[in-house]
């Protein structure tokens, strides 16, 4: 049974349909790359899945279970399995960095705050900023903006963690910090969706890729297969684009 | 000129200012915080009402900083008694830049609200926070943090300019207790000197004490001056 399975998963803003059903699936432990045109979609697939934005259409299923979107329980539910980074960070601002990753485990999941620190410590340790406990947001660079909002996302201990462009506003050094703490999930089996433009990356740490355009997949499959060898015209164009850079 | 300064006097009817210092004190911080109430009432409905009534917050707002607070408060102390209505000066006073203050800030309170960058609630959201707990840990903090400079001026105008248009409806606050006593001996001159050096103790002790509670609550870097 798929860790996560969307099928026919359908969303619009308004009278714009952005997504025009969308199915793939994500075992557990497997890492999914979604990669796609700016625009196609892929950041909204994301907030679909943790209730930014319901869904019109088609069904989602963790572990194999159904997920009603307009029911707050199950939202929450679902919020509780799934954790997701932003491409903007979306840090708390007026919150040191200690607080950012702690705030949410310690009063809204109710774990004791001794605990959430610790852990919070190690996380920030880990993602390179033991020294930043109590920096704030505006004090810090995009990149270590960054890498607190990973660990915010793991101290919520997710069981899948959805990544959105999260190396997409870091420096050449940074982005190789933060690769590396994803490939440590990676290995530790965590189950991850990650959109990224980065295709050295993806094509090193994905198990399959699955490749959007406007609001549907075009194709899916393997790195080496879907990067190498596109089946179809769209996905030829769009690799043969991206690869050349 | 050969004014002599004789401030003896002035410093015998030292109790009396202040008196007039603590008067001046607590209609400010009264008005002020009353005005922050109407502020923060009218600043959310200015941003989630319906039209007709952001159009009646408009019209409050325009009305109330476009007349000076002192035409106000004439208003409310001369004009409604034409209609039997007797107020104290010291009520209309406060009454009148309540209102007043109500609408500054309205404005200083809707820049906060315009300022709350959704994306943060949203981060708050998928981390299972209820609204509720949105506001609390997220927008009122930043809401807060952002306006807390303009609060802070904001109270210092009241407290300096707002309280002192008391005198002209026999308020004995700062300015009004200097009027009434000089008016004995004509020492005006010096009345005023000191009653001007006590209003800029009385603003420096509250700006200290702003900016001190702006640092510790809100991580706010107010200048004193
Ligand atoms: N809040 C919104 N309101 C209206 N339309 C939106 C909104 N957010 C996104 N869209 C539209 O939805 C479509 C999909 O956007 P989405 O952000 O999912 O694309 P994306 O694949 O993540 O692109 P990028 O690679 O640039 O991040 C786009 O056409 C976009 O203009
Ligand atoms: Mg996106």
């Amino acid at each position: 049974m798929p860790h996560l399975e969307v099928s026919d998963v359908r969303a619009r803003y308004g009278s714009l349909e952005v997504l025009s059903g969308v199915s793939f699936t994500v075992d557990r432990g497997e890492v999914v790359a979604l990669v796609g045109p700016s625009g196609s979609g892929k950041s909204t697939v994301l907030r679909l899945l943790v209730g930014l934005l319901p869904p019109s259409g088609g069904t989602v299923r963790v572990a194999g279970e159904p997920v009603d979107y307009r029911r707050a329980a199950m939202v929450r539910a679902v919020r509780d399995r799934m954790a997701i980074v932003f491409q903007q960070y979306n840090l708390f601002q007026n919150m040191d960095v200690l607080k950012n990753v702690t705030l949410a485990p310690v009063r809204i999941k109710g774990r004791d705050r001794r605990e959430v620190e610790d852990l919070a410590r190690r996380l920030l340790d880990r993602v390179g900023l033991g020294d930043k406990l109590h920096a704030y947001p505006d004090e810090l660079s995009g990149g270590q903006q960054q890498r607190v909002a990973i660990a915010r996302a793991l101290a919520m201990q997710p069981e899948i963690l959805l990544l959105d462009e999260v190396t997409s506003a870091l420096d050449p050094e940074l982005v190789n910090e933060v690769l590396e703490v994803i490939r440590d999930l990676a290995r530790e089996g965590m189950t991850m969706i990650l959109v990224s433009h980065e295709m050295a990356f993806v094509r090193e740490i994905a198990d399959r890729v699955v490749m959007m355009d406007k609001g549907s997949v075009v194709e899916e499959g393997p790195p080496a297969e879907i990067l190498d060898n596109p089946r179809t015209a769209r996905a030829r164009d769009f690799f043969g684009k991206i690869l050349r850079h | 000129m050969n004014y002599t300064f004789q401030f003896g006097v002035v410093w015998r009817d030292f109790p009396y200012l202040l008196d007039g210092a603590l008067l001046t004190f607590q209609i400010g911080l009264l008005a002020f915080w009353g005005g922050a109430l109407i502020g923060l009432v009218l600043a959310a409905f200015k941003t989630f009402g319906p039209r007709p009534v952001r159009w009646l917050v408009d019209a409050y707002v325009v009305f109330l900083t476009n007349t000076p607070a002192l035409i106000q408060i004439y208003f409310l102390y001369y004009g409604l008694a034409e209609f039997r209505i007797r107020w104290s000066g010291e009520f209309c006073l406060l009454l009148g830049l309540t209102l007043n203050a109500g609408a500054y800030l309205t404005m200083i309170m809707r820049a906060g609200f315009l300022s709350v960058r959704r994306t943060e609630m949203e981060a708050g959201e998928v981390m299972g926070m209820s609204r509720l707990q949105q506001v609390r840990y997220v927008v009122a903090p930043h809401i807060a943090k952002t306006i807390y400079p303009a609060l802070a001026n904001f109270f210092i105008v009241i407290l300096v300019m707002g309280t002192s248009v008391g005198a002209i409806i026999g308020v004995n606050e700062l300015t009004g207790q200097a009027i009434t006593r000089a008016s004995f001996n004509y020492r005006w001159l010096e009345y005023f000197t000191v009653v001007a050096g006590m209003y800029v103790v009385l603003t420096f002790i509250a700006s200290i004490g702003l900016a001190l509670f702006g640092r510790w609550a809100f991580r706010v870097k107010a200048r004193v001056f």
